[in-house]
């Protein structure tokens, strides 16, 4: 049997590899988690405000915000509800009519699922506070975990009541008590006040993922889940929202949406 | 609006912008954005608000009268991710050029800005050109 010699290149390797493996060991055990041993959620996240990240590219003094050529992080584009056929004609109908019809561009809140992940996320042991600098202004969503029910003594609202719980690491919301004013998404997508959405948050490498699933029988055809969105740890604070005055709809010549999916 | 009464350098930009312009962020329900133009005045006042801000520009016409354009830009949160402010935004004063998309309407002063350049020559992109 040969006998394996150690050589230098054979040692400077294994230093090598010890040193990742160290590495790796030290990140997991850097992980954030609350006192409880769930993962920490809190902090600020940049979710790219719905349509694509801002990657601005500083030129001396000059300034690229957008058309440059780098965009690192990607267009995070939307995606559709399945409606039953029965009620495509409304679908239709309000698509056709959006700029007239959907809440949104009259800066009203812009409801679950559609406002996205949250800006800004605070926890404790008994509940979470999602923050949010949306266009339309900031909204608050309070969390509690602490296993109480929905509450049945509050009328519906744009942002509804939230519950959520533990499944392992992933932190999950349950959201109910809508009014019917806002939009799923884009292009007509209406929903009922019996609206159910399921969000599912948790930490993968640093960064925040939000998966959310919006269950309405009585018009989706199966249940809608919005694709996985990705949201950066930011060091920026979340402002107070300028306010939000619609200056477009006059002068629009076609009745079409902005076309920023959200 | 009668353009050939104002002296203020209009360049008509022959590039043709794809309408898929930002295809995230379609603008031609509103503007012209196959025909960009340039022109040149005063920013005189920013509106910091959303889901666009505005410049209003003073630009001298042929009669040394003002006519104030009204420039749609970016929503706040975008501009101040990239470090801008309203003070930078607005500048010393000078006069600047900007780079603009037309109202499809008719809308004589109003326009969706591409472009600053700043008298000093540093400008800022807010658009695909």
């Amino acid at each position: 049997m040969t006998k394996l010699k150690l050589t230098p290149e054979i040692a400077a390797t294994g230093a090598v590899l010890s040193s990742l493996v160290l590495l790796v060991s030290v990140a997991v055990a850097q992980a954030p988690t609350s006192p409880d041993g769930h993962p920490d959620l809190s902090g600020t996240w940049d979710n790219g405000s719905g349509i694509d990240f801002v990657a601005p590219v500083q030129i001396g003094a000059s300034i690229c915000v957008r058309g440059c050529d780098t965009n690192p992080r990607g267009v995070q584009a939307g995606d559709r509800p399945t409606y039953r056929p029965e009620v495509m004609a409304t679908v239709n109908d309000l698509e056709a009519r959006q700029v007239e019809e959907d809440t949104v561009l009259r800066c009203f809140a812009p409801g679950v699922p559609r406002i996205g992940p949250p800006d800004k996320i605070v926890q404790t042991s008994t509940e979470l506070v999602f923050l949010y600098d949306d266009y339309t202004g900031n909204f608050f969503r309070v969390v509690p975990i602490d296993g109480r029910p929905h509450r049945t003594d509050v009328e519906p609202g744009y942002l509804g009541d939230a519950i959520g719980w533990w499944e392992d690491d992933t932190l999950v919301v349950e959201t109910v008590n809508f009014n019917d004013d806002t939009w799923l998404t884009d292009d007509g997508s209406f929903h009922t006040t019996d609206l159910r959405v399921i969000e599912r948050l948790s930490i993968v490498d640093d960064t925040l993922r939000w998966a959310a699933t919006a269950h309405d029988p009585e018009v989706l055809a199966e249940p809608w889940e919005l694709r996985t969105r990705t949201a950066y740890r930011s060091d920026s604070e979340i402002l107070e929202a300028p306010p939000c005055i619609e200056r477009d709809l006059d002068h629009l010549v076609e009745p079409l949406h902005h076309d920023n999916i959200r | 609006m009668n353009y050939k009464r104002l002296s203020v350098t209009m360049t008509l930009a022959l590039l043709l912008a794809p309408l898929g312009l930002s295809a995230h962020h379609s603008l031609v329900a509103e503007f012209q954005t196959d025909n960009p133009i340039e022109i040149t005045g005063v920013i005189t006042d920013m509106e910091w608000i959303n889901p666009h801000s505005y410049l209003s520009l003073d630009v001298t016409d042929e009669a040394g009268g003002i006519v104030t354009w009204h420039l749609e830009l970016l929503p706040t949160s975008m501009l101040r991710k990239a470090g801008l402010t309203k003070a930078l935004m607005i500048g010393d004063g000078r006069p600047v050029t900007v780079r603009i998309h037309t109202a499809r309407d008719g809308t004589a002063t109003l326009g969706y800005i591409l472009k600053i350049t700043y008298a000093d020559g540093h400008y800022y992109q807010l658009a695909e050109q």
